[in-house]
């Protein structure tokens, strides 16, 4: 794709991509991430299959504050958003640029975790707990794994730009900043399904 | 090393243009729209449910397209496999989903 005759210990112009090591983890995340997708995907289909056993718990109308997860939506836009900058400043060698966004990133990541521990602790209150019903079990599996990958996100980019810091961006370390970012848009496309079919479409069901 | 790398990538572009950010930009601006559209015809609430259920499926798919497009790369060149990797995993998906919705739901 680009040309890689640089001068000796120059980075080229998308160094994620400058040996074939760096090209097959890209790859390789990508089938992980279609193993991802049947994941989640099981777990849409459990929860869009119980959603209306409510037994004696609360519904998801009842339930669900939207502008909460409004909040919660946008936090994770903007993290998507500045980890696409990372991208590019990796792409121009800005490394000091790049652990910004990487920051910036992980920083909104902790933001969204502590408004859907804020948002679980309220329903638990309210009388939404794991083993209320079918609705509430689903509910939690379904979020729950999510905001785990988020966690684990967080945690990943963490390394990461310990490791930056350390090491400094060469062909090994840009491979995993390009792969760590789309793992974090994969965990915002998640979210898309989420607050769409779970949050606003339980709103509308009533 | 790549510190002192940094002035010459951006003094003028050696054999490949550096992309910028006005396409991301874009594709945030449009993912926000997206989102705003799905939550306003939540709230407005008096909307018939199926055609809310039309918009907000249409507003997620159309966001998911965005993104997977620009923030992920897909659209780029050398994408072939990621493709035909995802592809099988959004398959499957859409087959379970609709067992579940279509047998157990309704």
């Amino acid at each position: 794709m680009s040309a890689h005759q640089h001068a000796e210990g120059l980075l080229s112009h998308e160094p994620e991509k400058a040996t074939a090591e760096g090209r097959n983890k890209i790859l390789g995340f990508w089938l992980f991430l279609g193993a991802e997708t049947v994941l989640f995907g099981t777990l849409f289909s459990a929860f869009v299959a119980l959603r209306h056993n409510v037994g004696d718990g609360p519904t998801a109308s009842e339930l669900f504050e939207l502008p909460t997860v409004f909040a919660a939506t946008m936090i994770l836009l903007f993290s998507s958003l500045m980890s696409v900058f990372a991208v590019q400043a990796m792409h121009r060698h800005q490394v000091k640029a790049m652990i910004g966004w990487l920051v910036a990133t992980v920083v909104l990541g902790l933001g969204f975790l502590g408004l859907e521990i804020y948002e679980f602790n309220t329903y638990v209150s309210e009388g939404h707990k794991m083993n209320t019903s079918a609705f509430s079990s689903s509910f939690y599996t379904l979020v729950g794994f999510h905001g785990a990958h988020v966690a684990f996100g967080v945690l990943w980019i963490t390394l990461l730009i310990l490791q930056i810091l350390k090491k400094g961006l060469t062909v090994v370390t840009a491979p995993k900043i390009y792969v760590s970012a789309i793992y974090w848009h994969f965990i915002d496309v998640v979210w898309v399904f989420i607050f769409t079919v779970v949050y606003l479409m339980g709103k509308v069901a009533g | 090393m790549s510190d002192n790398h940094s002035s010459v990538s951006e003094g003028q572009s050696r054999h490949h243009k550096v992309e910028g950010p006005r396409k991301h930009i874009v594709a945030f601006v449009l993912s926000l729209v997206l989102t705003l559209i799905a939550f306003a015809a939540v709230s407005a609430g008096e909307i018939n449910t199926t055609f809310t259920y039309i918009i907000l499926v249409g507003m997620a798919m159309m966001q998911v397209f965005v993104q997977l497009a620009f923030w992920m790369h897909m659209k780029d060149r050398g994408h072939a496999f990621p493709i035909i990797g995802i592809s099988f995993g959004v398959i499957i998906v859409f087959t379970m989903v609709i067992m579940a919705s279509y047998w157990v739901w309704w």
